[in-house]
C-alpha cells in the first residue's frame, strides 16, 4: 500500500511538468508568424528591400566601370588578395570571382525582401495610400535588381514569389530551379516598372530617397532604350521631363556633394549615412590611391593600402574631356601633393569630398550616397531615343547637359546626322556618367565593347606602364560580354547552366 | 603500485590503542597460482603506519606488540588478504590473484553495474592511473589509453581545446564532442576547466545500449565522471605537486628564410618583373640572418600544479574536499592559463532509509593571450603565421629598446610588429563555474531506491581584449588612432530536476532491476558584449574611458523534458539482457516534431560460466554480448526552425536611410522548418571480452556499425532564393569500426611488466547528402563531403609541377595565367584546359586505425611507465603554405622557395614556379604539394617515480617522488608543428587542415604525491 502510495506520488510528479515546458520562444528576433502584422512591420521589410541595394552597389564599379575603358586600377605589389578585381578589369576573370557571386546574391536579396512584401502587402489591413506607396517602392526594387541581373549575366531564374513550404518543396522544387529566358525576365520587369510607376506618389509626395513614381518611370524608360523598344522609351521619359520634378544642378560639381543629397537633379540613389551603424559607404576610400597614409589627401592618417587603388581613371578617359569642360575636374583628380611635391596618380573626384568623416578605426566611414539615376541621364536617353527614331528634338535635351557642363551655349552639338549624333550621345554618356557604372553596358548594347576594349587592352600593354598584364589578357570575346555565373550557384544548382566561354 | 599505495593509507588510519607487548612476527608470502615466493609484498599491523615489505625470497619478519594484531598483506595485482595473528609467531600465506576487471563496479547511465553483467561497449579508467601525466585537462591524460576514442590536442595553447570523438561520430554541424555526465549531471559544455585530481574515475560509453538513457544527446557517445569522494573510516590529507618546464623541440618549427636569403628573392622578384629594386633589396649580403620571428615570439615556459585533498568518512557523514591550482604558462610569449578550483562532496545518512547528498565545485580558469591559431592577420587568429610572414630584415626592436609599430619592407603587405602586438596584447578570459548537484535517497522497502536530484551549473565567462593603440593589425600597421576594447559577458544557468526509482530483486535465478524516471533541464545564457573604441590614450583601459561604443546582446534559451525506463535482466549471471527508452521533448525541435523516442536493446551470454567450459582451464572469462539501439544528437541550434525576422541578413544589417535619418528594417532572413528534428544514429554492437590464465591476460574486442540520419545540415541553396542556406535533416553517414584492447600482465615477480594496448579502425562513409546529393564544401574550399566518400575529404587542384620550358609549356594543358615557368596542373577533367572545375579529391584525413599503448613497469619501489599514442593513414593539409610559399613578394617565404624557376636554363627545383606577377595566383591554391601523410606515434608520457617504503618519515604515510617527459617524441613524417592539428575544429566537414597551429611542448616534470 505504502509503494503505490510512494508510486503515485512518484508519478503524479512527473505529469505535474508544465505542458508548455518545450515551448520557448526566441527573443532575439521575431518570427515571421508574428511579423507581417501592422504598417511599421511593413515599412521595416520594405526598408530592409532599399538595405541589399548597398550590396549591390557597393561593388558594382567592378563590373560596370573597371570592365569598361574608363577605369583600370593600381597594381598592388603588396597584397595580392584582391586579384579577382584585376581579373575582371583584364578580362582574365572566372566564375569563382566574389564580385560576380556578390552581384548576383545582393540583387536576389531584393528580389527576395521585396517578394516577402509583394505576397503579403495585398490582404494586409493597410490604408489603400500606403499600401500603395510600399507596394510600388517594391516592385521598383524588384525590377531595379532584375535589369541588373539580366544586363550582366542574361537569363536568370525568375522568382516573383517568397520561397516556403516543407523541406522537401524547398530543396526540391525552389533551389532547382533553371535559368529563365532573358524576354521573360524583362518582360516582368516592364510589369513590375508600369506597375511601381502607377503606384508611386511623385518625389515631392514621397519621403527623400524612396522610390518614385519618376524612378519608376525612369527605370523603364533605360529597360525600353536598351530593348531597343524607342517609341516606348520616348513616350515615358517625356513623362519624366515633363512631370517638372526634376531639373539640373547648375554646378556638376554639386551634384555629387553628400550635403545636397536627393537634390533637384536626383531620381533615385543609393542612400548611406555616415556613422559605425553599417550604413556609412566607403568608396571614396576604395577609389582612393592605396597608400599607407592617406593623410596628404585627406587631412587625417589612416591606411589605405589594401582598401584603396581600384576605378583609377583610365589615360583613355582622361584624354576624352574636351577642353573647357567643367565636368572633368569635378571627376577626375590628376594627384595629389605629399610633402610639397606633386605625385601624378589620377584618382576619382565625384565621390571625394572633404572633408571626410572621422573613420571607424581602421574601417572607412563616408557619407556620399551612390547615384543610380540622375535627371541628366534622363535628358541623355531621351535623346537618344529621339535620334534612334530619327525625330527632331534630341539635341535639345542633349544640349541641355552640355550647357551645364560647359556653360550655356558655348559648346553646343550641332550634328544633325543620325548615326553620327549617336556616336556624339554615347560619348557624352561616357563623360556625363563617368564612374556611375554605365559605361560597361552602354558598350555592351551599343556592340562597341569587343572593339573599344580590344583596343584599349593592346594600348595599355603598349604603354609598359603595366607589365603585370600578361599576354592572356584582354582578350575581349563575344563570350566575355556577359558574365559568368557565379561558380557556387552551379555547384548548388546543376540546373543552372552557364553562360558560354566559362 | 599507487593501489598498494591507496590501500596503505586507508588501512593506517583506523588506529586502535596500542599496548607495549612486543614479539615478532615471521612468515613467507607466495602467489597462490605458482606457489612462488612473492617478494615485495607489503605487510602492515592494521590500524597503525607500522609495516614493512617481504624481501627476494618472499619473507617477512615484523615485530608486533599485542594479541589483536591484524596483518594486512597486499600486493599489486592480487587481492589483499587480512589474517589475525593472535599468538602465531608464523604466519605465512598465499595471495590469490585479483580479477580486477571481472567484479568491478561500473558507472554507467542512471545507475551502476558489475562489470561481469554489462551488455553495452562500456570502457572504465581510474584516473589515479593517469596521475602521473602533467597537463590539466582530463582529456590530455586520456590520450591513448581508451579504445575507439580519438584524443587530439590539436592546439598546444594553455588551457587549449581537446578533441574528443568516439568511434568516429560525425555531424555536418551539430558537433561531435561526447555529451559530458559529471556526477549524474550531463554538463552543457566540455569538461576543460574541470580540475583532474577531483576525479576518480571516469567510463566511456560507447554502443547505443549503454548511451540511449541519454536519449537526444547521446548520439557522439557518453563520458560518465565520478568525483571522488571520502571513503568510509578513514581521514586522510594528500598533496600533490609538480613543477616543470615545457621546451620547444627543433622538429615542425617553421623553415622560414633568413634576411640575407629574403632580400635576394625581393631582389630576383622585382628584377623578374622588371620594378625598381628597392635600396633596401639591393645588397643582400649585409644581413645575414636577420630577425627571427619565430624565435622572438616563442620562450621555455613553467607548468605547475598544486592540489590538496581532505577527506574524513564516519557512519553517518563523509565528506572530501580537492583543493587545486593549476597555472601553465605558455610558450608562446604572453599566453597563459590558470585554474582555480575547489570541490567539496559531502553525504549524509539520517539512517538506513535515507541519505542525502550535496556537491559542490566552483572554478575559476583565466585564459590570456591574444589569438595565436590559426590564418594569419586577423585579430582573433594566427599570431603565429603572422610572425613567420614578417620581414626578416625588419628589426623587432630599436636599438634603443623600443619596439617599432611595424616590421615591414618595401612591398610587403603592411603588417605590424607582431612581436610587440604579442608582447602588448591585454586579452583574458576568466571563466568561472559553479557546478553543483544535491540528491536525496529514500529506501521505502529493500530493493527499491527513490531519488530526486537538483542539479545546477552556473557559469559566467568574461572576455576582456583591450588592443592598444600602438598594436596594429594587417593594413593597420601604423598606430592607430586609438585602441579598442572588446568585452563580453556571458551568464549561464543550467538546471536539471531527476526524479529516478530503482528497483532490484533476485527471484531464485533470476535477476531483475528496473529504472524509470523523469528529467526536466532548462538552460538560460544570456550574453552581452560591447565594442568600445576612441580611448583617448592606452593608459586607462576601462569602458568608461571610450566615448564610442557598440553593443550587442543575446539571449538563449533551451528546455528538455524526458522519460526513461530501462530493465536489466539475468538469469544465473549467465544469459544476460536489457532494455531501455528516453523519450525527450525540447524547445529545440520544430513545433510539429517536439518529441522522440530513443531506444535500445541488448544481450550477453557469459560463456565461461557454463558447465561445458568448465575443463578450459585457461579461460577465466568469455562472454559475447550485442546490442542494438537509437540514439540523438539535438544540438541543433536553439531557434533554428523559425523562419527568422531580424535587423541583421546575411550582408549586414537591414536598416537603410531615408532623408539622411537611419529607418528600420526589418525582413526574413532564415526559412522556416516546422518539422526540423534531431539527428538520428542506429548503431549495432558486437563484442567479446576474453580473459585467459586467471585473467593475466585480457582481451576485448567490439565491432560497431552506425548509420547517422537526418543529418542536420545548413543545406547550401541557390541564393536566388535570397537564403544562402536552409538547416534541415537530410542525409546519412555510416560508421563502422573494429576496436581491439588487449591488458597483459606480461611479467608479475620481481620486475612486473603490463601493457595495456588499444586499437581501433574506423571508417566512415557519407551515403546521402542534401538536394541532388550535391557535395558539401569542393569549389573552391579545401574539404569535399560527397556521397560515397569519407567524410571531409582534402580538395584542390592536382600539382604536376611547373611548366619547364617552352616546349613543355606548348604540350600541357593551361590555366588562363598560365606561362612557362608559372604552376603546371592536372587536367582532371581532361578537357585540354586547367579551369577551377580541374580540381580533385588529393587527400583523406580520416585515420584507418589509431592506437595506444602504455606500459607500466614496477621493481620495488620503482616505477617506470611509458604510454604513446599514434594514428595511421590520414592526410594532412598544411594551408599555411599558400603564405609560406606566396610568390607575390608580399610576405617572407620558406626557404624552399629559392629552389623556384628563374629560367629554362634554371629551371629551379620543378616544384616552385616563377615570381612573374600575373601568374601566382593558380599556386595559391590548394594543391596537392600542401598533402602529406598525418600518421604519427607520439611518446605521449614517460614517469618514473620512487615510492618511499611505508614508516620512512614520521607523520607521512605515503611519499612519491616522480620526474617525467610529456610530449616526449613525436615520430611523423608531417613538417608541420604539430601531426594532431585540426584547424577546423570540431567541423568534421573540414578536417586535417594545417593554417598554423600552435606547438605542443615537450614537458620536464618533477612532482610528488604525499599523504599524511
Amino acid at each position: 500500500m505504502k509503494l503505490k502510495m510512494m508510486f503515485t506520488v512518484f508519478l503524479l510528479g512527473s505529469l505535474g511538468a508544465c505542458k508548455n515546458y518545450i515551448d520557448i520562444a526566441p527573443q532575439n528576433f521575431i518570427s515571421s508568424d508574428n511579423f507581417f502584422k501592422t504598417e511599421a512591420d511593413f515599412v521595416q521589410a520594405v526598408n530592409a528591400s532599399y538595405s541589399a541595394l548597398r550590396i549591390v552597389y557597393n561593388e558594382a564599379y567592378i563590373m560596370g566601370e573597371m570592365r569598361s575603358d574608363n577605369a583600370h586600377y593600381i597594381f598592388n605589389s603588396s597584397n595580392r588578395g584582391n586579384l579577382v578585381r584585376e581579373e575582371i578589369a583584364d578580362f582574365i576573370d572566372n566564375p569563382t570571382a566574389a564580385p560576380v557571386a556578390t552581384k548576383w546574391a545582393g540583387n536576389y536579396k531584393i528580389i527576395a525582401y521585396a517578394n516577402e512584401v509583394i505576397s503579403r502587402i495585398d490582404a494586409a489591413t493597410l490604408s489603400e495610400t500606403v499600401k500603395k506607396n510600399l507596394k510600388g517602392q517594391v516592385l521598383f526594387l524588384r525590377a531595379l535588381a532584375y535589369f541588373d541581373l539580366v544586363q550582366y549575366f542574361s537569363d536568370v531564374p525568375l522568382v516573383v514569389a517568397p520561397i516556403s513550404g516543407t523541406a522537401d518543396e524547398i530543396l526540391n522544387v525552389a533551389s532547382t530551379l533553371p535559368r529563365t529566358a532573358k524576354a521573360e525576365v524583362y518582360a516582368q520587369i516592364v510589369k513590375d516598372a508600369q506597375e511601381a510607376a502607377t503606384l508611386l506618389p511623385s518625389k515631392t509626395d514621397q519621403e527623400k530617397g524612396r522610390a518614385t513614381s519618376g524612378a519608376a518611370k525612369t527605370l523603364l524608360g533605360n529597360v525600353y532604350v536598351v530593348l531597343k523598344q524607342w517609341p516606348q522609351a520616348e513616350t515615358v521619359l517625356t513623362e519624366v521631363v515633363n512631370s517638372s520634378q526634376y531639373s539640373l544642378l547648375p554646378d556638376y560639381a554639386a551634384v555629387f556633394n553628400p550635403a545636397n543629397k536627393n537634390h533637384a537633379e536626383s531620381v533615385f540613389e543609393v542612400q548611406y549615412l555616415q556613422g559605425n551603424l553599417g550604413l556609412q559607404s566607403a568608396f571614396t576610400y576604395t577609389f582612393m590611391p592605396n597608400l599607407t597614409n592617406i593623410n596628404p589627401l585627406v587631412g587625417f592618417q589612416f591606411n589605405n593600402q589594401s582598401i584603396g587603388g581600384w576605378n583609377i581613371p583610365s589615360d583613355d578617359l582622361i584624354k576624352s574631356y574636351e577642353t573647357g569642360d567643367k565636368r572633368k575636374a569635378a571627376s577626375v583628380l590628376d594627384g595629389y601633393t605629399s610633402g610639397g611635391t606633386f605625385v601624378q596618380q589620377p584618382f576619382i573626384k565625384k565621390y571625394f569630398n572633404l572633408p571626410l568623416p572621422t573613420p571607424n578605426g581602421s574601417s572607412p566611414n563616408a557619407n556620399d550616397n551612390w547615384p543610380v539615376y540622375r535627371y541628366s541621364e534622363v535628358l541623355l536617353l531621351l535623346a537618344e531615343a529621339l535620334n534612334e527614331q530619327g525625330k527632331a528634338g534630341a539635341l535639345t535635351y542633349l544640349n541641355q547637359v552640355r550647357d551645364r557642363a560647359f556653360g550655356a551655349g558655348v559648346s553646343q552639338i550641332k550634328e544633325t546626322n543620325q548615326a553620327a549624333l549617336k556616336t556624339v550621345i554615347a560619348k557624352e554618356r561616357r563623360i556625363e556618367l563617368a564612374f556611375e557604372n554605365k559605361r560597361w553596358l552602354d558598350l555592351v548594347r551599343n556592340g562597341q565593347a569587343i572593339a573599344v576594349m580590344s583596343a584599349y587592352g593592346s594600348a595599355l600593354k603598349a604603354s609598359g606602364k603595366y607589365p603585370n598584364l600578361i599576354p592572356q589578357t584582354y582578350n575581349v570575346t563575344e563570350n566575355r560580354l556577359l558574365f559568368p555565373l557565379p561558380f557556387n550557384e552551379i555547384q548548388v544548382n546543376p540546373k543552372l547552366k552557364q553562360n558560354p566561354g566559362y | 603500485m599507487k593501489q598498494y599505495l591507496c590501500m596503505l593509507l586507508i588501512l593506517f588510519w583506523v588506529m586502535p590503542d596500542v599496548q607495549a607487548q612486543f614479539r615478532i612476527i615471521k612468515g613467507n608470502v607466495t602467489g597462490a597460482n605458482d606457489n612462488q615466493p612473492l617478494p615485495g609484498v607489503s605487510v602492515v599491523i592494521k590500524g597503525t603506519q607500522k609495516g614493512t615489505i617481504t624481501n627476494a625470497e618472499g619473507i617477512y619478519q615484523l615485530e608486533v606488540s599485542d594479541a589483536n594484531t591484524v596483518l594486512v598483506f597486499s600486493y599489486v595485482g592480487y587481492q589483499p588478504q587480512e589474517i589475525a595473528a593472535g599468538n602465531k609467531t608464523d604466519v605465512s600465506v598465499s595471495l590469490a590473484f585479483e580479477n580486477k576487471s571481472l567484479d568491478e563496479v561500473v558507472v554507467v547511465g542512471y545507475g551502476t553495474q558489475s562489470q561481469r553483467n554489462v551488455t553495452g561497449a562500456v570502457q572504465t579508467v581510474k584516473v589515479a592511473e593517469l596521475a602521473d601525466v602533467p597537463v590539466p585537462q582530463l582529456s590530455q591524460k586520456l590520450q591513448g589509453r581508451l579504445a575507439g576514442v580519438q584524443i587530439l590536442q590539436t592546439t598546444g595553447r594553455p588551457g587549449g581545446g581537446m578533441s574528443v570523438r568516439i568511434r568516429g561520430q560525425a555531424s555536418v554541424s551539430a558537433g561531435n564532442q561526447p555529451l559530458y555526465v559529471v556526477d549524474g549531471f550531463p554538463i552543457t559544455g566540455d569538461i576543460s576547466t574541470l580540475n583532474p585530481d577531483e576525479i576518480e574515475s571516469i567510463s566511456v560509453l560507447k554502443d547505443a545500449a549503454s548511451t540511449s538513457l541519454y536519449g537526444s544527446r547521446a548520439s557522439n557517445g557518453v563520458v560518465m565522471i565520478t568525483t571522488k569522494r571520502a571513503k568510509n573510516g578513514e581521514t586522510r590529507i594528500a598533496l600533490n605537486a609538480y613543477y616543470g618546464v615545457q621546451q620547444l623541440p627543433s622538429r615542425g618549427i617553421p623553415d622560414m628564410m633568413d634576411a640575407s636569403e629574403f632580400a635576394q628573392f625581393m631582389k630576383d622578384l622585382n628584377e623578374e618583373n622588371k620594378r625598381t629594386v628597392p635600396i633596401e633589396y639591393q645588397n643582400p649580403a649585409q644581413y645575414g640572418k636577420g630577425t627571427d620571428w619565430y624565435k622572438l615570439i616563442t620562450r621555455t615556459a613553467p607548468i605547475q600544479n598544486y592540489s590538496v585533498s581532505i577527506g574524513t568518512g564516519g557512519e553517518k557523514f563523509t565528506t572530501n574536499a580537492v583543493l587545486g591550482y593549476f597555472q601553465q604558462d605558455g610558450v608562446i610569449i604572453n599566453t597563459k592559463f590558470k585554474r582555480f578550483s575547489v570541490r567539496l562532496n559531502s553525504y549524509y545518512r539520517f539512517n538506513k532509509k535515507v541519505r542525502i547528498g550535496i556537491n559542490v565545485a566552483p572554478s575559476v580558469s583565466i585564459f590570456t593571450g591574444r589569438p595565436t591559431d590559426g590564418g594569419p592577420f586577423s585579430s582573433t587568429s594566427g599570431l603565429i603565421t603572422s610572425a613567420l610572414l614578417s620581414s626578416p630584415i625588419a628589426p623587432a626592436v630599436n636599438p634603443d629598446g623600443s619596439l617599432p609599430v611595424t616590421a615591414v619592407s618595401p612591398g610587403m603587405l603592411q603588417t605590424p610588429n607582431w612581436y610587440r602586438v604579442a608582447r602588448e596584447a591585454d586579452a583574458t578570459d576568466n571563466n568561472t563555474r559553479v557546478l553543483s548537484t544535491a540528491f536525496l535517497e529514500y529506501i521505502p522497502v529493500a530493493g527499491l531506491t527513490l531519488k530526486t536530484s537538483l542539479n545546477a551549473e552556473y557559469g559566467q565567462v568574461r572576455f576582456n581584449n583591450f588592443v592598444p593603440s600602438t598594436s596594429g593589425n594587417v593594413n593597420v600597421a601604423m598606430s592607430r588612432a586609438s585602441g579598442d576594447l572588446t568585452q563580453t559577458n556571458t551568464q549561464f544557468l543550467t538546471w536539471l530536476s531527476e526524479n529516478i526509482a530503482t528497483y532490484e530483486k533476485d527471484f531464485a535465478d533470476h535477476h531483475l532491476d528496473v529504472t524509470a524516471g523523469f528529467t526536466a533541464q532548462k538552460f538560460r545564457s544570456d550574453m552581452n558584449n560591447v565594442l568600445a573604441t576612441n580611448f583617448p590614450n592606452d593608459k586607462v583601459r576601462t569602458l568608461s574611458a571610450a566615448t564610442a561604443f557598440t553593443p550587442t546582446s543575446e539571449i538563449q534559451e533551451w528546455s528538455l523534458l524526458s522519460y526513461l525506463a530501462r530493465v536489466n535482466y539475468n538469469f544465473k549471471g549467465k544469459y544476460l539482457l536489457s532494455a531501455s527508452i528516453r523519450r525527450d521533448g525540447s524547445s529545440r525541435f520544430g513545433k510539429d516534431n517536439k518529441w522522440g523516442s530513443f531506444p535500445s536493446v541488448s544481450a550477453g551470454w557469459v560463456i565461461s560460466d557454463e558447465s561445458f567450459m568448465a575443463n578450459v582451464r585457461p579461460v577465466s572469462l568469455l562472454k559475447m554480448r550485442s546490442s542494438y539501439g537509437v540514439t540523438g544528437n539535438n544540438n541543433i541550434g536553439n531557434y533554428t526552425y523559425y523562419a527568422n525576422v531580424g535587423a541583421t541578413g546575411s550582408n549586414g544589417t537591414n536598416n537603410y536611410v531615408f532623408d539622411g535619418k537611419l529607418a528600420a528594417g526589418n525582413n526574413v532572413t532564415t526559412l522556416s522548418n516546422s518539422t526540423l528534428g534531431w539527428e538520428i544514429t542506429h548503431q549495432f554492437d558486437f563484442g567479446v571480452d576474453l580473459g585467459l590464465f586467471n585473467n593475466r591476460l585480457s582481451f576485448a574486442y567490439d565491432y560497431y556499425t552506425k548509420k547517422t540520419d537526418g543529418l542536420l545540415f545548413n543545406v547550401q541553396v541557390p541564393t536566388y532564393t535570397g537564403f544562402s542556406n536552409f538547416q534541415t535533416n537530410i542525409g546519412t553517414f555510416k560508421f563502422w569500426g573494429h576496436e581491439v584492447t588487449i591488458s597483459s600482465k606480461n611479467l608479475n615477480k620481481g620486475l612486473k611488466w603490463n601493457t595495456d594496448f588499444n586499437i581501433s579502425f574506423l571508417k566512415n562513409r557519407v551515403e546521402k547528402l542534401g538536394t541532388a546529393n550535391a557535395f558539401l564544401g569542393g569549389g573552391t574550399n579545401r574539404n569535399i563531403t560527397m556521397v560515397g566518400q569519407p567524410i571531409g575529404m582534402l580538395w584542390g587542384y592536382v600539382n604536376n609541377g611547373v611548366y619547364m620550358n617552352q616546349e613543355d609549356y606548348n604540350n600541357s594543358p593551361k590555366f588562363q595565367t598560365s606561362n612557362v615557368g608559372t604552376v603546371k596542373m592536372k587536367d582532371v577533367n581532361n578537357d585540354g584546359v586547367i579551369t577551377v572545375d580541374d580540381r580533385a579529391i588529393i587527400g583523406n584525413p580520416n585515420p584507418d586505425f589509431i592506437f595506444g599503448i602504455s606500459n607500466n613497469f614496477v621493481y620495488r619501489n620503482f616505477d617506470l611507465n611509458i604510454v604513446a599514442a599514434g594514428s595511421v593513414g590520414n592526410d594532412i593539409m598544411n594551408t599555411a603554405l599558400e603564405y609560406t610559399n606566396n610568390l607575390d613578394g608580399v610576405f617572407n617565404v620558406a626557404k624552399s622557395v629559392a629552389g623556384r624557376w628563374r629560367s629554362e636554363q634554371d629551371p629551379g627545383d620543378g616544384i616552385h614556379p616563377r615570381t612573374l606577377a600575373g601568374t601566382t595566383g593558380l599556386f595559391r591554391n590548394s594543391n596537392s604539394l600542401w598533402v602529406t601523410s598525418g600518421s604519427y606515434l607520439t611518446i605521449k608520457n614517460i614517469a618514473f617515480g620512487y615510492t618511499f617504503p611505508v614508516n620512512t618519515i614520521k607523520n607521512v604515510k605515503s611519499l612519491r617522488l616522480y620526474a617525467s617527459i610529456q610530449q616526449a617524441f613525436v615520430f611523423t613524417r608531417y613538417k608541420g608543428s604539430n601531426p594532431e592539428v585540426n584547424s577546423g575544429g570540431e567541423n568534421p566537414l573540414s578536417q586535417g587542415l594545417d593554417v598554423g597551429a600552435y606547438p605542443v611542448p615537450r614537458t620536464f616534470t618533477f612532482g610528488f604525491n604525499v599523504g599524511f
